[in-house]
């Protein structure tokens, strides 16, 4: 990077920028934090909705700052009178073909635009006219598309293109009838869209929210002749303290299973416990295929956005794919069959709640091969943020509210289950089983640095008695893609490789509670934060390993009989076909 | 040859001015008198003498016809054989036809009707209208790619740079940068890849120079095309053209086969290391595309969309490579510069704007049609002159300049230069070009409004001020046509105007509201009546007609059976009335009377 | 080796000959107008007169198509040129009108001076 330092003059004092900075980028060093909206640091400068414009002294025209570089001299002015009006009526415009709901919208108190707009102290409307008029996309299992909420900053597109690689969304139209939507107009279920809600994230408004089914489920929580039975997937408890204004990365796991019973939940069950389920198939899985170099690299299959995605995209990779179903379909799986037998509950009686980070997991729930005896194994999933906002909707101290333990028996877990939340975790976990399970000597050295971290596309090797395995991670389905197109060129440099499709892991997925006041949705500094919980909670456990998890090993002694046995196959492991939506031709030749 | 009806077979006219004369030009005459003797010529060419035909340093001359060939230079020996080869043999002799000139057809230039095409000056459309534009031929005999040959043999792509910079020469899709900074700044960048781009994505309702220049003359382009890739060190160029252009783009295609033929398109252009190529990437319509940036997306095969700059194309363009994009009639300029020198040019137009413009002249004057003349024209010229004046004995109002992006001026602006600065200055706007005349028969308010309805429709939507800005300054416009404007409408189209035009992302933003502020600076008075007097003096605001019946009428009720709304009552044969309240305004009744009975105002 | 230069010239010279060959310096050379709104106006079907009439024996005629010349509220326009004459541009050159440019200028050398421009 250039260092050379330039002098610029902001607002008529004197300060230092480097080369190749942006005026806000040097203006936010200096304390100035110039209104923006659609510009987001993870993503492409768009200089689309002009809230960020400056004066620059010799410019004829006013400059979005969050586009325009810094140079020698130049002298900038951010507070004018004149530049004030400007951006209160940018701002205005914005409103002005907004709905004015604030108080029936899902982001009231959570909105950017609403924060901004009051910032701009708009309390007259001077252009007032039409507005626009679109209907709600209510198709998709997971994420609901209210065009008339949109205010067109791109950042939904821009994520779903630059980061996640999907491109489900673009603009049609011109003019004031431009709206953001799937090609064709399709209903978004029909639509390339993985489901992953990162626009969700990053939208500054409602124009995209998860499918929420909060109303649903507290009328079945009410209702006795149901069995409620609840998993909490790991990154809830890493997130869910943020929905109620404390700093994040505080593990609020005994808080949220305490909340759940006073929600009405019958059994409250840990995701992390099907997590070591999920580690001990997935590795057998591996070292299988590894003896007999047998469709390898072996791919993970946890995160549901990614399987979507792979299944319309990649679907040339179908026989690398671990057929184990994910953590929270084999817990749903489980609670309908070995809990119900255990407990001689009806499975028909019981309602099989996810609690999960992420809205593809919503999508995951509906697809019909993952049903077990005909029912489906997870009825209903709610998002971290529809569980904070049942807990508030039913006077719960969140805060303040003793912490709980899971139920047993599928509520113990080892660190392995825990960091299955952070990118990497997956993998992690699977080499301090596999090794064992390869060598049988224990792995001292059970963190493994070179997973860790939030660099796209990790790679790492461990060596197993004389045996070297290489391993990859990709987190966000656009380094995904990347991972794979290397794979498709050297298909023998990985045995192994975790993905994850949202960043950072399912820490930033689609479900977790909107940015606060003070940050911006995705902050890597949030993620490393959260990461960090997940990766203390791990630390703090005794047992760190999922093979060393008794009430696994119990399970499989009653219940499964080993890894791979065909009572596991039955109930734990799955299959993938092509998904071709409108407008994707096949391409044969890369179709196995 | 058969003998025609005059048993002349050649026209000669040998210059007699005082140069000419003094370099011998009477002992020319002899000697060709002589030679068409000895061949038995002499009664089938005919010998003209002309007064100075201006080209002294060139002289003695002969011209000729047809196919006004003009020699110059003449020596004894050079008459011998023009007679020989040129009369007797019916092949004319290159080697003493001047440089200069063209070999074929040059006075067509201003035949014909003196008033219209005696005040233009023909550089960019020099060969439309005279040359068939689908043969390379043809364009090859009037010193056709002779340019790029010049530029290939004699000039380093710095000399090309530096030719173009001393020309002055700036760009002509409307902005006017200036041509040669824009050709330098690319040809230091460093780069494997470059892209030459042709912009002919044109917009503008109701222009059409773009289309006529291709059309007319599409090897002019591409030659301006090749020369621009060889001075920024391009190998790769593009022309970007509507897809409702199907005869431009048709003619564009032969003549990227014809010149790829020739060898003038290719690997090793006439010979040299230098290896160019062309292809057609066709637009879907968009008049965003028409900016640079969003052309390039759209050429990416993205949504046209604009984005902000820096970086430049220049530094970062199509596919991230540095690209050198200008308009057509930009590269129409280009062969002719190198060809008659950037002094020469230099010397038409104005101090800040050099060379000629097309315009696209049309609405309330009688002689429409597509015009090229030297900046520092007045418009008056160009209205009263070229254009006619205005049709049916109406008084002149405004003219339009420069399209949805320009502005309308009025009658004391009509001595205004046609330049740059003196355009923005009055707040009109060059444009690519269009311009359009009205009279009073225009309301102004409403001529401000479908320019509006256009940008607003344009709007690619990426930026706020543009896309909800001119909505919202669209429907102030619509009220106030439609009589429900409030004072504070005025304030808030200035507001507004004044906030698009800075705060926009691109020029299609920027220039936007031109159409509003423009009027609303000239002819205020137009809506200051439609607010407060509910009046339209032109009688175009439909909502602020009122009809009456005069005493013309017959009462044959003919009116009162049209009427939708039964505003018109009447018995037969006595005087009919409307019913102002219940009017709605259709018109129906003024176009059904037939005793002219019925008056809006 | 030639230069560019060079090499151009003789193309030009080569392109003369071909022009020249296909009747170029016959004694009267017709231009029909065919840009697109010329061709919109009607000049096809003008075209397709003179060409008519060149098939039907009409001798020592060029026929040329030219782009737009400009006048539109004019068009479409033919341009007649021939010796020892000042050429004659015709506007709202329509197929009647072609058939008698055809008539009683081509043959007759009569110019229609009312169709002028």
């Amino acid at each position: 990077m250039d260092t050379t330092t330039v002098n610029i003059i902001i607002d008529g004092k004197p300060y230092a920028a480097r080369h190749g900075q942006t005026i806000m980028q040097a203006a936010d060093e200096h304390g100035f934090h110039i209104p923006r909206l659609c510009y987001h640091p993870r993503l492409s400068i768009e200089g689309a909705c002009r809230v960020c414009i400056v004066e620059v002294e010799g410019a004829k025209n006013y400059v979005a700052s969050c586009a325009f570089p810094v140079s020698e001299g130049m002298k900038i002015h951010t507070n004018t009178q004149e530049i004030r009006r400007a951006r209160r009526d940018i701002v205005e415009l914005i409103l002005d073909n907004h709905p004015d709901d604030c108080h029936t919208c899902e982001r009231d108190s959570n909105c950017e635009l609403q924060r901004l707009a009051a910032s701009m102290g708009i309390r007259n409307r001077h252009f007032k006219g039409e507005k626009k008029h679109y209907e709600k996309d209510l198709s998709s299992a997971s994420v609901i598309r209210d065009p008339n909420k949109c205010i067109l900053c791109q950042r939904c597109l821009r994520i779903c293109s630059e980061v996640q690689g999907v491109n489900a969304l673009s603009h049609a139209f011109r003019g004031f009838q431009t709206v953001v939507m799937p090609a064709y107009n399709l209903p978004f279920a029909e639509s390339v869209c993985s489901t992953c809600g990162q626009c969700i994230n990053v939208c500054p408004t409602a124009a995209f929210v998860e499918k929420n089914c909060t109303q649903e489920l507290f009328e079945k929580l009410n209702d006795p002749s149901i069995i409620k039975v609840v998993q909490v997937a790991p990154s809830v408890r890493a997130a869910i303290g943020e929905a109620f204004a404390l700093e994040p990365g505080r593990n609020m796991e005994g808080q949220t299973a305490a909340a759940l019973r006073r929600l009405g939940f019958d059994y409250v069950f840990d995701t992390q416990f099907s997590a070591d389920l999920t580690i001990m198939e997935e590795a057998s899985e591996f070292l299988e295929r590894f003896q007999n170099k047998d469709r390898l690299p072996l791919i993970t299959s946890c995160s549901s956005a990614w399987m979507k995605m792979m299944e319309q995209f990649h679907p040339d990779f179908i026989p690398n794919i671990s057929s184990c179903k994910s953590p929270m379909v084999m817990m749903g799986t489980l609670v309908k069959t070995y809990f119900a037998e255990k407990m001689k509950i009806d499975p028909a009686k019981i309602l099989s709640v996810g609690c999960m980070c992420c809205t593809a997991k919503k999508y995951e729930a509906e697809r019909p091969e993952l049903r077990v005896n005909n029912m489906a194994a997870v009825d209903m999933v709610i998002t971290t943020r529809e569980l904070a906002w049942m807990v508030k909707s039913a006077g719960i101290d969140f805060i303040n509210i003793h912490p709980e333990s899971f139920d047993l028996p599928l509520g113990l877990s080892s660190g392995g289950g825990a960091i299955f939340g952070v990118t990497g975790g997956v993998m992690e976990s699977a080499i301090r089983t596999a090794y064992e399970m390869y060598t049988g000597e224990t792995l001292v050295d059970i963190e493994i640095g070179a997973l860790r971290g939030f660099s796209g596309i990790r790679e790492g090797k461990i060596t197993m008695d004389k045996d070297e395995i290489r391993v990859a991670v990709a987190h966000g389905l656009g380094n995904a893609s990347e991972l794979l197109d290397i794979v498709r060129k050297n298909p023998q440099r990985y045995h192994f490789i975790e993905i994850m499709g949202c960043p950072g892991g399912c820490i930033g997925g689609g479900g977790q509670p909107y940015a606060g006041v003070n940050s911006m949705p995705l902050d890597e500094n949030i993620l490393k934060k959260r990461a960090e919980a997940l990766y203390s909670i791990d630390r703090a456990k005794t047992i760190r390993r999922s093979l060393d998890n008794p009430d696994v090993q119990r399970m499989y002694k009653e219940y499964l009989g080993s890894p791979l046995s065909q009572r596991a196959h039955d109930l734990l492991h799955t299959h993938y076909a092509p998904k071709l939506p409108q407008g994707i031709l096949p391409i044969e030749s890369t179709v196995k | 040859m058969a003998e025609n009806t005059t048993g002349y077979r050649y026209y000669l006219t040998l210059c007699d001015g005082p140069t000419c004369m003094q370099k011998a030009s009477r002992t020319m005459r002899e000697t060709l008198e002589r030679e068409l003797a000895r061949l038995h010529l002499s009664d089938k060419v005919r010998i003209l003498v002309s007064g100075c035909l201006g080209m002294c340093q060139k002289g003695p001359i002969l011209i000729v016809n047809p196919g006004y060939a003009m020699y110059g230079r003449l020596t004894e020996e050079a008459v011998v054989r023009i007679v020989e080869e040129h009369l007797f043999n019916n092949r004319p002799v290159l080697d003493f036809i001047i440089d200069e000139d063209h070999l074929f057809n040059k006075f067509y230039r201003v035949f014909g009707d003196v008033n219209f095409f005696g005040k233009q000056m023909r550089i960019a459309l020099r060969n439309c209208g005279v040359i068939d534009p689908e043969s390379i031929d043809d364009y090859l005999c009037v010193r056709g790619y002779e340019a790029l040959a010049k530029v290939l043999s004699v000039m380093t792509p710095w000399e090309v740079i530096a030719e173009m910079k001393k020309s002055g020469l700036r760009g002509r899709g409307g902005a006017g940068f200036a041509t040669g900074v824009k050709w330098e700044l690319t040809a230091r960048e460093k780069s494997d890849v470059k892209y030459v781009i042709c912009n002919a994505d044109e917009g503008d309702p109701g222009a059409f120079m773009d289309r006529s220049a291709i059309e007319g003359d599409p090897h002019t382009v591409i030659e301006g095309i090749i020369i621009g890739g060889y001075a920024v060190g391009a190998r790769n160029g593009i022309i970007y053209i509507r897809a409702e252009y199907p005869l431009a783009i048709k003619r564009l295609e032969r003549a990227i086969a014809a010149a790829r033929a020739a060898g003038l398109l290719g690997q090793n252009i006439l010979g040299t290391a230098f290896s160019f190529d062309i292809e057609i990437r066709l637009g879907a319509g968009a008049f965003v595309c028409g900016e640079e940036t969003a052309l390039m997306h759209s050429i990416e095969g993205h949504r046209g969309m604009p984005r902000p700059r820096p970086p430049y194309p220049s530094a970062s363009g199509l596919f991230g490579k540095p690209t050198l994009i200008n308009n057509v009639e930009t590269w129409a300029n280009v062969p002719v510069i190198i060809l008659d020198g950037a002094d020469w040019f230099a010397t038409l137009g104005t101090k800040t704007s050099k060379g000629t413009k097309v315009f696209a002249l049309a609405g309330r004057v009688n002689n429409t049609g597509l015009i090229e003349v030297p900046m520092g024209t007045t418009i008056r010229q160009i209205v009263f002159d070229i254009g006619g004046g205005v049709p049916d004995g109406r008084r002149f109002k405004a003219v339009q300049i420069g399209g949805p992006s320009g502005g309308c001026l009025p009658e004391q602006y009509l001595d205004t230069q046609i330049d740059y600065e003196s355009l923005t200055q009055a707040g009109a706007f060059m444009g690519s070009g269009g311009m359009i005349v009205m009279d009073e028969t225009s309301c102004m308010v409403n001529i401000a409004r479908y320019f509006l309805e256009f940008t607003q429709d344009e709007s690619c939507g990426k930026c706020t001020p543009c896309r909800e800005g001119t909505k919202r300054m669209l429907e102030i416009l619509t009220r106030i046509t439609e009589g429900s404007g409030t004072a504070e409408d005025i304030v808030r189209l200035e507001r507004l105007g004044a906030l698009i035009k800075r705060a926009s992302l691109c020029g299609l933003g920027q220039s936007a509201p031109n159409a509003v502020l423009s009027t609303l600076r000239h002819f205020r008075e137009e809506y200051e009546e439609h607010i407060q007097h509910k009046r339209c003096r032109a009688g175009v605001c439909q909502a602020m007609l009122s009809y009456a019946i005069t005493d013309a009428c017959t009462g044959c009720g003919a009116c009162r059976k049209a009427c939708p709304v039964n505003a018109i009552s009447g018995t037969q044969k006595t005087l009919h009335v409307i019913d102002q309240k219940a009017c709605i305004k259709c018109n129906n009744c003024f176009v059904t009377c037939k005793f002219e009975a019925i008056t809006k105002s | 080796m030639a230069t560019p230069l060079e090499l151009i010239k003789k193309k030009r010279a080569e392109a003369i000959n071909r022009v020249i060959s296909k009747g170029y310096l016959s004694t009267k050379r017709v231009y029909v107008g065919m840009a697109t709104c010329e061709i919109a106006a009607g000049s096809k079907e003008a075209w397709d007169v003179f060409k008519t009439a060149i098939e039907q024996g009409l001798t020592n005629v060029y026929l040329s198509q030219k782009g737009c010349v400009g006048r539109c509220n004019l068009e479409p326009t033919v341009e007649v040129i021939e010796n020892d004459r000042m050429p004659v541009k015709y506007g709202k050159v329509t197929a009647k009108r072609a058939q008698e440019i055809v008539e009683r200028h081509l043959k007759k050398g009569e110019i229609i001076t009312e169709w002028t421009i």
